[in-house]
């Protein structure tokens, strides 16, 4: 009776202190970014939106956010159909190669970021196209799609293979089964991985730091420009905007698809 | 009309009345061959069942028909066309699969309008066909239902209307019941056999079901090791099984080991440890001398107290029962006969009047007729 009421305290403790861990930089970002004083403290000074209206006047932070959005969107969409494909091939097709192909597609993830950025900024400097935006997006969609992948084979591996098979006999050709049975299917996997690209090229850094010059700078790079000349309050206020951006995404993400299916995607 | 033509008739229309011709088909996957020289034909509107266990070819025929699986020998004809090189989209097929393959992210009306949507038919005319087929299966009410919204009954009601809906000219059943309780299995089997007759379409069945294929169907054909062992009624299948596997597969069976002393055709003799039985030739050929299996169903055998003369059955043997079950309609005794060489019989007694009237330890008498006993090679 003791032993297991010590060990549920234990447990709860563990659990509590887990959960303050994992809290404590949001809470302390949002905190500061309601001071009403002139550097970032915690516990704030005060209560005020200076700061939030200080952003939103900044031309310089308003158009890095856009231009982050425009990566985001980009990453995105180039993702979409490149993941989607890949994923429903891996799971669902006896694909020559398919573990190779799997380990392949796996590889941006066990290269160190700075290591494909260095890679993608050669590559991307030697085209001469380093300054425009798209080529953050694509390198974005490059080192995350492993995520998208992985939502995508989720929700096909659960497909059943008879259900391509009754839809030819319902008298489906095969680019039918694909858009009216196949696609549906794994659209849950798809919403899932386009909305966890979107956030992740959204908060970009490393790579970015890596492709941006002046006139493309995006907001994780703006924000890290910013806090090496002077840290004041309205980089709080801008991480709680972001932390906004993909607690938003994280929302749609449940009322479309619910959660569940991200938890244990594999 | 010219003397040619009239003459042409009663082929044309014997072969106009075959729906679904099987000629000499062969599945093999490399040295195994999972279907071997299958061959039959089936006449419009007919409900044939294709049984077996597990591993017989008989789902392999199966989606060689409906086209999934192109066959390595022989041909298909579906209506006098062969079909070999017709995908399945463009046969005129449809199918309840074994675990339904219903869409779930449609609902069952839209699961139900699929087919016709894909095989376009009219827009405006789909709503009202849709209506009629979920009346049809007893789902008139149900379409806005989305699939996990319904019960497994219900769900298997769907996949028939979806099946059923663009009228196919062949219906295929790839044991969709095999996963239903036993109440329900046996409600959907006699559903099947109201609907079928209702629409008259030709239908394929597919089970390892002995009960289902002998309640659904007009034809049974067993299957096993890939080969077509027996095409028949159910009666016929039942009655005159024409080998030992068919004979074992359906119904409950006892098999008496022995050898072939003489034969009169269809009457046989066997000799069995030094007792001469007598029995009947079905289906295959026999030679004298050869060994061979005595076939005798459980309820044909009769049981009786050992002084009892069990006057006009031709072969009476002694026995001792070692086990009684009582299984509400019926008693099934298990009876060890040393006459037999200790051959252990299956007894069923349905008589309501004599229920366990024997328990372990009785010393009884069996008895049967010659014309119930089918000799086989073994």
């Amino acid at each position: 009776m003791t032993g297991s009421r010590s060990k549920s305290i234990v447990i709860w403790a563990f659990v509590a202190t887990a959960l303050l861990m994992l809290s404590a930089p949001t809470i302390v970002v949002l905190g500061a970014s309601f001071t009403s004083g002139n550097i970032i403290t915690f516990p704030p000074e005060g209560f005020s939106l200076q700061w939030y209206s200080k952003i939103a006047n900044a031309t310089d932070l308003r158009q890095a956010f856009f231009r982050s959005l425009i990566v985001a969107t980009i990453c995105t969409l180039v993702s979409i159909p490149v993941g989607t494909l890949a994923g429903i091939a891996l799971a669902k097709y006896r694909v020559r190669f398919a573990r190779s192909i799997q380990i392949y597609l796996l590889l941006p993830f066990t290269i160190p970021l700075i290591g494909s950025g260095i890679g993608m900024m050669l590559v991307f400097g030697q085209m001469g196209v380093v300054g425009n935006l798209w080529p953050v997006g694509i390198a974005c969609s490059v080192i995350n799609l492993p995520f998208m992948i992985w939502a995508v084979t989720a929700s096909a591996s659960n497909l059943s293979p008879d259900l391509e098979l009754a839809a030819a006999n319902c008298g489906a050709p095969p680019l039918q089964r694909f858009l009216y049975i196949t696609l549906p299917a794994v659209l849950p996997g798809v919403i899932t991985g386009s909305l966890l690209m979107f956030i992740l090229a959204l908060n970009e850094f490393l790579v970015s730091l890596l492709l941006v010059d002046a006139r493309s700078v995006t907001l994780p790079v703006q924000i890290y420009n910013s806090i090496r000349s002077i840290i004041t309050p309205d980089l709080a206020a801008i991480s709680v905007v972001f932390i906004a951006c993909a607690g938003i995404a994280i929302a749609l993400l449940d009322r479309l698809v619910g959660l569940d299916i991200f938890l244990k995607s594999k | 009309m010219d003397a040619a033509a009239a003459e042409r008739r009663p082929a044309d229309s014997f072969a106009s009345q075959i729906a679904v011709s099987v000629k000499d088909v062969c599945m093999s996957f490399g040295t195994v061959h999972a279907v071997k020289d299958a061959s039959f034909d089936l006449p419009k509107g007919r409900f044939l069942t294709i049984l077996g266990p597990s591993g017989s070819g008989k789902t392999t025929l199966l989606r060689m028909i409906a086209g999934f699986d192109r066959p390595t020998a022989g041909e298909i004809f579906i209506n006098g066309q062969p079909v070999s090189a017709v995908p399945p989209h463009q046969r005129a097929i449809g199918m309840v699969f074994q675990k339904l393959a219903l869409f779930p992210h449609m609902t069952a009306a839209e699961n139900v309008a699929f087919p016709l949507k894909m095989r376009r038919h009219d827009a405006r005319a789909i709503p009202d066909k849709v209506e009629r087929y979920l009346d049809l299966v007893r789902l008139g009410g149900y379409g806005s239902r989305r699939i996990h919204e319904l019960s497994g009954g219900q769900q298997q009601r769907v996949a028939i209307a979806r099946a059923l809906v663009f009228e196919p000219d062949l219906l295929l059943l790839d044991e969709p019941l095999a996963a239903l309780d036993r109440k329900l299995r046996e409600e959907m089997q006699l559903e099947f056999r109201r609907i079928q007759k209702e629409l008259g379409v030709t239908t394929i069945n597919v089970t390892h079901d002995q009960r289902e294929a002998l309640v659904v169907s007009d034809e049974v054909i067993v299957m096993n090791g890939g080969e077509i062992q027996q095409k028949a009624r159910p009666v016929d299948t039942y009655r005159t099984p024409s080998n030992a596997f068919v004979a074992n597969f359906i119904g409950v069976t006892n098999f008496i080991e022995g050898k072939v002393v003489a034969i009169a055709s269809p009457n046989v003799t066997i000799e069995a440890d030094g007792m001469r039985l007598s029995g009947t030739v079905s289906g295959e050929k026999l030679a004298l001398g050869s060994t061979c299996a005595g076939a005798i169903r459980a309820e044909q055998i009769r049981i009786a107290p050992k002084d009892s003369q069990l006057e006009g059955l031709s072969t009476v043997v002694e026995g001792k029962v070692e086990d009684c079950i009582f299984e509400g309609e019926r008693v099934v005794y298990e009876i060890r006969t040393e006459a037999l060489g200790g051959a252990r019989m299956r007894v069923f007694d349905h008589d309501p009047e004599s229920h366990l009237q024997f328990g372990p330890g009785d010393d009884v008498r069996l008895g049967w007729n010659a014309r119930d006993m089918h000799v086989f090679q073994k």
